[in-house]
């Protein structure tokens, strides 16, 4: 067993939902999405980002328009969709289950 | 100083050196390889190149303007190597495939090197052939009838080349600085010209509002129209202007030139000896010739030109239009030169006439002519040979037959010389050089059908007219070999040249009268009873 291997699945995870909240709180590009999720120690590299956020926008979870940049070319500016905001919602619902699960299973039990 | 390339990534226009853009190809590719669904890929390749290309711009300042091994570096630092970010979906791939770092070439339409859909490019891209060679097979293979549909098949079929990672792996080269360098240096060139429409461009169909994503693409849909029927009249053009120089330089060239005109269906052919019996000497000829190349020649290779152009886009410089606008105002004025000279060798005509008293020995006399072929070699072809030579000799079919009242009471033939010559001694010389003969046997007239001269003469306008004049009750047969020959014959009943043949005619004095015909017109009782008395009619007539 591999530590490493076991941290990464556990933090690809939960990648999907990050990113959804993220967008939850209103549209960004990817470079902004990026910035946070590396605050969270989330991702290390920015490379994870782009087949994520083509695969939630391919499901219809998000969409994106087109916004000039002063310092490259055009940027992406995600949102999320009202499919996206329901996946959101379940997501979340998930999470608290899964906290409270992973609380109870490592509170010391009575005997 | 490493070599430096110039690149478009997103757009964007970098300068980046040899082995940064080898080790930034290889990066690219590699990630590329990890993704199974095309349609992902592709997007996910745009946006992680347009990151790159992100990442390069904030990298680059007044000092630093070419990308280095450093910079690309830093990208794939932040960008990571694929193996960092496999998503579940990825992970059946078999590790070696990531890898693998060989160029295996691959077929993609070449959007920037393209005249309709980038096929021809990127074939040749992939076969290794220059891009002219598959377009002239395409060119070639369109007269050959299946051009069009495997062009549109191809068209369909390859994909487009949309990233950078795909212009690669279309190109393929091996990777050695002198094939990188040289399949760039087009690129280069190419980037100068979209530097300018970047911003406009690029932008205006991202980020626009979708009414102008609607019109944009209404705009792009006519230039493609327009493109194609540039093609299409292209080819129109190369294919025309093609038979044209054949057909002119067969003209010029060949010993039995062909000079095809279409006027009422009717072809004409003159060879060469016909030009040289019309020219007053070689010299003329060969000015003529000159003209005619100059005039018809020259925008005939203008149109080659100018469909080439259209087809390859080949831009031309302007000296081109200058030569072929001097060359025009040469061969008009050869032509002028060389028609002011025939029009003086015709200016003057002169004529005289021979007449013959027939005695009228017959009631009714026979009109005939042969139609058999000129004698000789014929050098002006209409319905049949008009001019002919043989030897020394030159035979023109200028000759025409009319019918008329006779002012006495004596049947007469006259027959008419005349000719075009440069002075009225010239052209009376020329009239009398004229060697024509009708021949009378019993009560056969006969008419030859053609006019000869000696070929020194050239053909200068030579005319044979023959007036038979008949006194009143004075008959004749027009045998239907003169249906050629004889020339609005004013008559009673207003008979057409060509009916009059095949039947007998009688002068009566309200003119050439029908015969044979089922009725004689017009006639009055003592003229019926005078042709009575010479028994002319004998049954019929009531």
């Amino acid at each position: 067993m591999n530590i490493e291997n076991t941290q990464a699945q556990m933090r690809k995870g939960v990648l999907e939902y990050c990113i959804l909240s993220i967008l939850n709180n209103g549209e960004a590009y990817p470079s902004e999405i990026i910035e946070q999720l590396k605050q969270g120690k989330l991702i290390v590299v920015e490379g994870t980002l782009y087949p994520l956020l083509t695969r939630l926008k391919n499901a219809d979870l998000l969409s994106y328009r087109w916004e000039e940049s002063t310092s490259g070319p055009p940027r992406k500016y995600y949102q999320l969709t009202d499919k996206g905001k329901k996946f959101l919602e379940e997501l979340a619902t998930t999470w608290d289950d899964l906290v409270a699960a992973v609380e109870i299973t490592r509170k010391p039990t009575k005997k | 100083m490493n070599q430096t390339l110039t690149i478009n990534i997103s757009g964007i226009v970098f300068h980046i050196e040899v082995d940064a853009y080898e080790a930034l190809k290889v990066y690219l590719n590699t990630i590329k390889s990890y993704f199974n669904n095309s349609e992902e890929r592709e997007e996910i390749m745009l946006d992680i190149e347009a990151r790159v290309a992100e990442i390069f711009a904030e990298a680059q300042n007044d000092k630093n303007q070419v990308i280095v091994m450093a910079d690309v570096n830093k990208v794939i630092v932040i960008m990571g190597e694929p193996e960092q970010y496999l998503t579940d979906e990825e992970e059946e791939i078999p590790t070696q495939k990531t890898h693998r770092k060989r160029e295996d070439k691959k077929l993609f339409r070449d959007p920037d090197d393209r005249v309709l859909g980038g096929v021809a490019s990127g074939l040749g891209a992939y076969i290794g052939l220059d891009t002219v060679w598959v377009r002239l097979f395409f060119v070639a293979a369109f007269f050959m009838g299946f051009g069009i549909l495997t062009y549109i098949i191809l068209w369909i079929v390859m994909p487009e080349a949309k990233t950078t990672a795909e212009k690669l792996k279309m190109r393929g080269e091996p990777i050695n600085i002198k094939n990188i360098g040289k399949a760039f240096e087009s690129e280069a060139q190419k980037v100068g010209e979209k530097l300018q429409n970047v911003d406009t461009n690029k932008f205006s169909s991202k980020a626009g509002t979708v009414l102008e994503n609607i019109v944009m693409a209404i705009a792009s849909f006519f230039t493609a129209v327009f493109n194609i029927f540039g093609k299409v009249l292209g080819i129109a053009f190369l294919f025309v202007g093609t038979f044209m120089l054949v057909v002119l330089l067969a003209l010029l060239f060949g010993s039995t030139a062909i000079f095809s005109i279409s006027n009422d269906g009717v072809y004409s052919m003159a060879s060469q000896d016909f030009f040289n019996l019309i020219f007053v000497n070689q010299d003329q000829f060969y000015l003529a010739s000159i003209a005619v190349f100059l005039l018809i020649g020259v925008p005939v290779i203008g149109l080659i030109f100018l469909s080439i152009r259209m087809l390859f886009k080949v831009r031309s410089h302007y000296s081109v239009g200058l030569t072929f606008v001097g060359l025009l105002v040469v061969g008009t004025i050869l032509a002028f030169m060389v028609g002011t000279r025939l029009a003086v060798e015709m200016s003057a005509e002169e004529e005289f006439e021979k007449t013959e008293i027939i005695s009228p020995d017959f009631n009714t006399y026979v009109i005939k002519t042969n139609i058999t072929e000129m004698p000789g070699q014929g050098v002006l072809e209409d319905k049949f040979t008009s001019i002919s030579i043989e030897g020394d000799m030159m035979y023109q079919r200028f000759v025409e037959l009319s019918v008329e009242r006779s002012k006495n009471d004596s049947m007469m033939i006259t027959t008419n010389f005349s000719s075009h010559g440069k002075s009225p001694k010239d052209a009376l010389n020329k009239a009398k050089a004229i060697n024509y003969v009708h021949q009378l046997n019993d009560s056969i007239l006969f008419f030859p059908d053609y006019l000869a001269t000696n070929k020194e003469h050239k053909i200068r306008g030579q005319q044979v007219e023959i007036t038979v004049y008949l006194p009143l009750y004075q008959s004749i047969y027009l045998d239907k070999s003169t249906k050629e020959l004889i020339y609005d014959i004013d008559n009673f009943t207003n008979t057409y040249d060509k009916k009059m043949v095949g039947r007998k005619w009688v002068m009566l004095e309200q003119g050439l009268t029908c015969l044979d015909c089922n009725d004689i017109e017009g006639i009055t009782s003592k003229e019926l009873e005078e042709l009575k008395a010479l028994k002319m009619v004998e049954t019929v007539i009531k």
